[in-house]
């Protein structure tokens, strides 16, 4: 079996555990009328599978959140609902052996879709079959104004940080921090990175200040690697005028740092250095904590 | 967030020509919930691009927008009557409304009808009828300006003609003229209190207090021209003044809307009372429309734009 009739069945099985027998009846049922022919079965089962399914959390254990990984390292169902899974499975049945034929239906249903489709169809970015055929179209879902939409391309999704060039992650990442977003919940983040962003997002903090306005203590994440010495002064005003959060953040970013200055910096708060050192304080500390307090 | 006021739905309302300070009003009045069907844009459109574009919208950004200020939005899909006269253009509308007339939130075919009642209007009008029939969904009529008594009866002619139950149609626009042979036919009657060209909230009590509640509808379709998005609270309130039981007003201001529409299986009282934590997402965590205010409680200007 491929990778992608096993992710299929993967989903069938969490549907069919959690769904009524005369929804996963109507879904197998489309197996039929799906062909690469024409697509307008495919779209119509795609739209109606509002009726079949509700949008209750799809139910997913720790074992079925591991063979998920198995299937599709980053692939967690766990964050989805039953009416987005089953779109997912429909998706994947859909014929892809005609690459610019599969990119044009594909086109057409992104072009059409409702809100909650937008979802369902970025969410499953990282389980079509020709995934990098939608780049542009993963950068285009960031354009959106809809949060819940940015969220699915953005946020436990693999697929940004696996497939966007650089400019595309830079403004995924500016936006989300725009769009007050967890930001520990994109996927792969770390390792994407780089000076540019870094540069952008110290600029959104000076605009951000100058404004009289707070900044997510999660943005010196991303700006830690790359800290100059002409960032000292950021640093600081930070550990004596932020939040204790604010300060533990902007030591986080201490620690990602080189730089003999902000190591320093790091030694005159020992308690904390020991806190991270210990693993006890770290991003997805500070980013669930700022989320909580955000609400 | 409105335990203790009553609770109105619009039926029909354009919200992609309004403000966010009407949903705001809105929603404060007690709104709960929408339905904006497809109409023409104040002057018509050249391209079928214009139309994907529109209907992507009802059931995208404005569903979400709306969603911003806590009220459902609805929508019915269709090829108005004004742009059904551009043939053309109106065969490639056709071919469009099957990828939109299944979504989640379309309850209806509409607004469809006759507006000129041309030879086009009509070919368009039954073609709709048909695809109501085949996806079985309610339909709202819009019924004309012009010649009004004539294009109520001949749209509840069609209607027949082609077997639709009465029971499924919403007739729009009524007036004093029109409503007694639209209850009479068993259909729904829908009137919409829209200042000047169509039903002023005065007559709408009148109205009630003569024909009472049964099947009877209030809306506003306020849209780009002068007209109130506060129409169907505002009536509700001067009928309560009037002496109108609650009950007959909570029948045609959300009970008979709720029952008309709900025949499509997809717009239902839990989709408001019972909103999921999605919403609650939606609505109060850094959304886009909001930029991280919460939404507003009170309707009050002030000179400070919030920081």
């Amino acid at each position: 079996m491929d990778k992608l009739a096993e992710i299929a069945k993967y989903l069938h099985a969490m549907l069919g555990r959690q769904s009524k027998a005369d929804s996963i009846a109507w879904l197998e049922q489309q197996q039929s009328g799906i062909s690469g022919d024409s697509p307008s079965g495919f779209y119509l089962a795609f739209s109606t599978a509002s009726r079949f399914f509700d949008k209750a959390p799809l139910y997913v254990n720790r074992q079925d959140a591991a063979r998920a990984c198995e299937l599709r390292p980053g692939f967690s169902p766990g964050h989805w609902n039953c009416l987005q899974a089953a779109r997912a499975y429909l998706l994947l049945l859909y014929p892809h052996d005609n690459p610019d034929k599969w990119l044009a239906t594909l086109d057409k249903l992104f072009e059409t879709a409702d809100l909650h489709e937008q979802e369902a169809l970025y969410a499953a970015l990282p389980l079509v079959p020709n995934p990098a055929l939608l780049k542009l179209r993963a950068a285009e879902g960031l354009r959106t104004n809809m949060t819940t939409v940015f969220d699915a391309v953005a946020l436990h999704n693999s697929y940004p940080a696996e497939y966007l060039d650089e400019p595309a992650w830079n403004q995924l990442l500016l936006k989300a921090v725009f769009l007050q977003r967890p930001l520990y919940q994109i996927q792969g983040a770390d390792h994407r990175a780089n000076p540019t962003l870094a540069q952008a997002l110290i600029e959104y903090a000076h605009e951000r200040w100058a404004a009289g306005r707070n900044i997510t203590p999660e943005l010196w994440r991303f700006v830690g690697p790359f800290l100059q010495e002409k960032h000292v002064g950021d640093i600081q005003r930070v550990l004596i005028e932020g939040t204790p959060l604010e300060r533990e953040a902007i030591l986080l970013a201490c620690n990602m740092s080189s730089l003999p200055t902000a190591r320093q910096r790091l030694e005159d708060y020992p308690e904390i250095q020991a806190k991270i050192e210990s693993g006890e304080l770290n991003w997805e500390k500070v980013g669930k904590q700022s989320h909580s307090t955000a609400l | 967030m409105t335990e203790n006021k009553k609770r109105f739905i619009d039926p029909h309302i354009h919200v992609t020509s309004r403000t966010t300070d009407d949903y705001q009003a809105m929603r404060e009045a007690g709104i709960v919930a929408i339905i904006e069907p497809a109409f023409w844009l104040g002057q018509p459109r050249t391209q079928v691009g214009a139309f994907q574009d529109y209907f992507s919208s009802l059931v995208g950004w404005e569903r979400f927008r709306a969603s911003q200020f806590g009220i459902r939005h609805y929508c019915a899909m269709g090829l108005n009557s004004k742009e059904a006269n551009n043939e053309p253009l109106a065969e490639q509308v056709m071919e469009l409304l099957p990828l939109y007339v299944g979504k989640e939130n379309v309850v209806a075919i509409g607004e469809i009808g006759y507006d000129d009642q041309t030879a086009a209007e009509d070919k368009y009008f039954r073609l709709q009828l048909e695809l109501a029939k085949t996806v079985q969904l309610p339909v709202m009529i819009h019924t004309p300006h012009r010649d009004k008594k004539k294009g109520t009866s001949r749209s509840m002619d069609v209607c027949e003609e082609h077997g639709i139950d009465p029971s499924l149609v919403v007739i729009d626009h009524n007036n004093e003229e029109t409503v007694q042979e639209v209850l009479d036919r068993g259909f729904w009657a829908a009137f919409t209190i829209y200042p000047h060209t169509k039903m002023g909230s005065e007559r709408m009590v009148e109205i009630v207090r003569s024909y009472g509640p049964e099947r009877i509808i209030v809306d506003s379709s306020a849209d780009w021209g002068v007209s109130d998005p506060l129409s169907v609270p505002k009536t509700a309130a001067l009928m309560e003044k009037q002496g109108i039981p609650d009950d007959h007003i909570q029948l045609v201001t959300y009970q008979n809307a709720l029952t008309a529409y709900g025949q499509s299986g997809k717009i239902k009282e839990a989709d408001w009372l019972e909103a999921d934590p999605v919403d609650q997402r939606e609505l109060f965590e850094g959304n886009s429309v909001l930029r991280g205010q919460s939404p507003k409680v009170g309707y009050k200007s002030s000179d400070i734009v919030e920081n």
